[in-house]
């Protein structure tokens, strides 16, 4: 077995890591007061490489495997977390969709300006009256002639407001239940599709999310990525494949978490001496650093199992609640060392602890993943 | 035209290092492009940027681990690179030995190297590459440019400038100042793995190091962990400035 990534990846997760201290952190303040990611810094993320980092080579992005898109994502986990959020709703749900099931035209189409950042991506499933049970949506795409006519409403869409496509799935035959939902590329320029509110949210500023309104919507019958009717599976799997990026981000929240954990206890001193010193204070910090570990080893494990051609379902979804509950337990933590600092606006954990609650419920709740961990178990 | 940059790898500024059995002991640290080195590849794209027809050829002498800063310099644009693999450390006047070699046996115009190295404090190794190969030597310099098979160029120093022009083959020694070296992005790191990594040894060059090191020591320096209480600007401010001027003497 072979922990080391190849020497490209190494260097290229260095220059992430690089990018999220040196670039993003120090506009951590400007998107929190103006709830965007600047323009600038969204360019700077392009520049990068960072919006390709799911699409083929050949199509203008890196062209990696999983083990190498999830030491990325590691390395993207120490950045702001809005930002992060932005850039993983279009990197993993918002590409892999096209990137897994799309035609060589969709793909010629659309990825070239995904992998540049000028078409930013997301995935549309949730509804107002569909969330964990996913399979229950209403949005209806009707084929008539070469158009699907789409109409319904989803909320909570990541990257909305600033997506210029969505995969969208919707109900194709109504009759055939879960059997009967197919995946769409909409572009949202597309008359009839509307972005409704903006979401105001607890945490990850930054990352914007909203309604989407179709009202008959006619998207090209082109657009249909994937097979007729067979899109919630498809969808399954799109966030099968999310779900191992998503423990690899929170993996990278808590190493940056530890950090600053560290840094705070060796400096503040209280009774004459570094809080560091308090055993108390230790093992705080070693529970922290047991869940980087435990959360590290298990998305290296669960990416390397994709790698193999493996299918992960609960492998994927083990990786995804181990890793965001960790995470939920070292934000308490790092507050706790940080004390009154880890209330205060001013110092970036009162920020970490907001923005790292998300993780517990999207792209599947800790009580979903449970329930697909169980079933592997018992069927 | 060829260019020949030559790569130093120092510990990060951050990095953390320890001294075991009188040596500096880099396991475990950061270690990057000397800051030097990178203005000198940043002006090799520059230059060719700049039109001149240019094959850039990165250069390292040492350990194993230099390739990593090689893999910075293609992935900033080299076209490709030579690495001299060595444990053994070699002082300045050793190592322009295989600098200037490099240079022959290439073909090269023009050697860019950093004027001050920040591991060995000297500022000879381009003086020493440029006796041997008996080309003009410009020094720190502050600006470059490349037209007709000659140099133009400018030295800053505290009292003003300088401007210089030279013919081609020459070594120049490059400052802070000179540059502002860009970030390697994700998709030219992913394209420097197919570009060419060349593997020489030490012997290859018939060189053995002039200089023996014995020993090394870090000055420690604990930090003092003041913190000023903020709630009361003025008040805070005030002390700053008291410190800045009767402490750390800094400002007058
Ligand atoms: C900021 C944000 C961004 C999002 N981005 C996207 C996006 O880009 N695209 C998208 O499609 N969706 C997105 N979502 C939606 C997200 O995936 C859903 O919110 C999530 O799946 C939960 O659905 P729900 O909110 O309807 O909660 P509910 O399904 O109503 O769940 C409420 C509670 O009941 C529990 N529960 C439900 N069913 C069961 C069960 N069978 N067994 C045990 N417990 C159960 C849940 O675990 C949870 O604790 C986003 C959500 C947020 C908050």
């Amino acid at each position: 077995m072979d922990f080391n990534l190849p020497p490209e990846v190494e260097q290229m997760r260095r220059a992430v890591l690089d990018f999220a201290h040196d670039v993003v952190e120090p506009r951590a303040h400007e998107i929190e007061a103006t709830n965007r990611v600047p323009d600038d810094l969204t360019r700077a993320a392009a520049d990068l490489g960072l919006f390709g980092l799911s699409i083929p080579e050949e199509y203008g992005g890196l062209g990696l495997d999983m083990v190498s898109k999830c030491a990325l994502y590691e390395a993207l986990g120490h950045a702001h977390m809005g930002f992060g959020g932005v850039i993983s709703a279009h990197a993993s749900i918002g590409t892999t969709g096209l990137v897994t099931l799309g035609t060589e035209e969709q793909k010629r189409r659309f990825l070239p300006r995904m992998a540049t950042g000028e078409t930013i991506a997301g995935f549309a499933i949730t509804e107002p009256t569909s969330g964990s049970d996913a399979a229950n949506i209403r949005t209806r795409a009707e084929r008539r002639g070469d158009v699907f006519v789409l109409s319904g409403t989803k909320h909570y869409i990541s990257n909305a407001p600033v997506a210029g496509l969505l995969t969208v799935i919707a109900v194709t035959d109504p009759t055939q239940g879960a059997r009967g939902m197919s995946a769409l590329l909409v572009e949202m320029d597309t008359p009839g599709v509307r972005v409704g509110r903006i979401d105001e949210k607890m945490g990850q500023r930054g990352a914007l999310s909203a309604e989407v309104i179709f009202e008959d919507a006619e998207i090209p019958a082109a657009n249909l990525l994937g097979p007729l009717h067979g899109g919630y599976r498809e969808a399954l799997k799109i966030l099968t494949n999310g779900r191992v990026g998503i423990a690899a981000r929170a993996t990278g929240s808590m190493a940056h978490l530890v950090e600053l954990g560290v840094a705070h206890a060796r400096t503040r001193e209280q009774f004459g001496r570094p809080i560091a010193d308090f055993q108390a204070v230790q093992f705080m910090l070693a529970e922290m650093q047991v869940d980087v570990v435990t959360s590290r080893a298990t998305w290296q494990y669960v990416a390397w199992l994709v790698d193999q051609g493996r299918s992960v379902g609960m492998e994927a979804s083990a990786a995804k609640l181990h890793a965001t509950e960790a995470l939920s337990r070292v934000a308490d933590k790092a507050v706790q060392i940080a004390g009154g600092m880890g209330y205060m606006k001013d110092y970036p954990v009162e920020r970490w602890y907001r923005d790292q609650r998300l993780l517990r419920i999207y792209e599947g709740t800790s009580e979903i993943q449970k329930v697909i961990i169980a079933r592997s178990l018992l069927q | 035209m060829k260019i020949l940059t030559l790569i130093r790898q120092v510990p990060d500024a951050e990095a953390r290092v320890r001294v075991t059995n009188g040596a500096v002991d880099l396991e475990g640290a950061t270690l990057v492009m000397d800051g030097m080195d990178e203005y000198g590849v940043e002006q090799a794209l520059r230059l060719r940027e700049g039109g001149a027809d240019a094959e850039i050829v990165a250069l390292a002498v040492g350990p194993r681990r230099n390739e990593d800063a090689l893999r910075t310099a293609l992935a900033m644009g080299a076209d490709r690179a030579v690495h001299v693999e060595t444990d053994a450390v070699l002082d300045p006047i050793s190592l322009s030995k295989v600098v200037a070699r490099i240079a022959q046996t290439e073909g090269i115009d023009l050697v860019l190297v950093g004027g001050q190295q920040a591991d060995w404090d000297s500022q000879a190794l381009g003086a020493a590459t440029a006796e041997r190969l008996g080309w003009p030597q410009l020094t720190w310099t502050n600006g470059l440019q490349v037209q007709d098979g000659a140099l133009t160029g400018r030295h800053d120093v505290d009292e003003g400038n300088e401007t210089f022009t030279a013919t081609l083959p020459a070594v120049v020694t490059t400052q802070q100042g000179l540059n502002e070296p860009r970030y390697p992005t994700l998709p030219n790191i992913m394209k420097a793995k197919k570009k060419e990594l060349r593997k020489d040894t030490l012997d290859q060059y018939g060189v053995t190091p002039l200089v023996r090191v014995v020993g090394a020591e870090i000055q420690a320096r604990a930090r003092m962990n003041r913190v000023i209480d903020g709630k009361d600007p003025q008040a805070a401010a005030a002390q700053l400035l008291e410190l800045l001027r009767n402490e750390a003497k800094v400002i007058a």
